[in-house]
């Protein structure tokens, strides 16, 4: 994926919407593009150390001791929680199908955050929206 | 029985989610938020109707329900009714004043605005949140 692939599809991406240009340029250069095949763990349940993801093309499945709970896509992120708590993932994530990612060392993501207000507030949106379905469930 | 500006203040100081936050904030904040007082009972933010604002608890205690079901009860330096202003969804919980009770309140709009300019303050919050939604989903489990 070139540069302007990679711009024009992070500007399609609601985590990075409210970003003009050179605040997604700033972003393009921050994360790197990776690809998984399908089957492959890309987050490990119980092991620290791991990375902020937003998956750019394909599926994965969130599975917490071996048992399905969610299905992510296109604009979805995930690692997030681990690294803001400094705690392992509690789920495995793996490639339903080939995944493509941006991913963000974990170490980073804290300064990403704070240099990318509207990136952190979309992403607050975000965790808000889960944690009220977590609580309708509960 | 309201607070002065100065109390306010050192008071704000103490609260976590404002933990690093710049003093213009803390004074921002001071400024602009309310006391206001609650009687055992009532409702403060009702189930149903989209969130016009951020409640600190000052004194007393709040219970927080939802169908019904008493989730969470928060006292002094702990805050609610962030979730419906940061979404503008309708509120999915109903809180009411257990005994006499005060709250800082701040405005929807006020905290939105706050939120774009102070990214620390942004921090906190999502880390209290990412913190809740842990504990939910370790619950759910066990």
């Amino acid at each position: 994926m070139n540069q302007t692939e990679l711009l024009n599809a992070l500007a399609g991406l609601t985590l990075f919407s409210d970003l003009d240009q050179p605040q997604l340029e700033s972003v393009a250069h921050t994360l790197s593009a990776e690809s998984f095949p399908a089957g492959q763990r890309i987050l490990r349940q119980g092991f620290s150390g791991s990375g902020f993801f937003v998956i750019l093309e394909g599926e994965v499945g969130v599975r917490v001791d071996g048992e399905d709970v969610a299905r992510l896509g296109r604009g979805d992120f995930f690692g997030e929680i681990s690294l803001l708590l400094g705690e392992p993932p509690v789920a495995d994530v793996v490639a339903e199908s080939p995944v493509k990612v941006l991913q963000l060392a974990g170490p980073q993501l804290r300064d990403f955050l704070l240099e990318h207000p509207p990136v952190m507030f979309r992403m607050l949106q975000s965790v808000s929206r889960r944690l009220e379905r977590a609580n309708r469930r509960g | 029985m309201s607070l002065s500006r100065q109390e306010k203040l050192a008071w704000l100081e103490k609260v976590p989610l404002l933990r690093q936050c710049g003093a213009e904030v803390l004074e921002h904040i001071a400024d602009v938020s309310g006391e206001l007082p609650f009687a055992d009972g009532d409702a403060i933010v009702l189930q149903g109707q989209v969130g016009n604002g951020l409640y600190i608890v000052t004194s007393g205690e709040v219970r927080i329900v939802a169908g019904g079901e008493e989730l969470a009860r928060l006292g002094p330096g702990e805050f609610f009714g962030e979730l419906s202003v940061i979404d503008q969804q309708p509120r999915n919980a109903t809180v009411y004043a257990v005994g006499p009770t005060a709250c800082l309140a701040l405005a929807s709009w006020d905290l939105l605005a706050l939120l774009e300019r102070e990214p620390q303050l942004a921090m906190n919050l999502l880390h209290e949140l990412a913190d809740r939604l842990r504990r939910i989903d370790a619950q759910v489990r066990d």
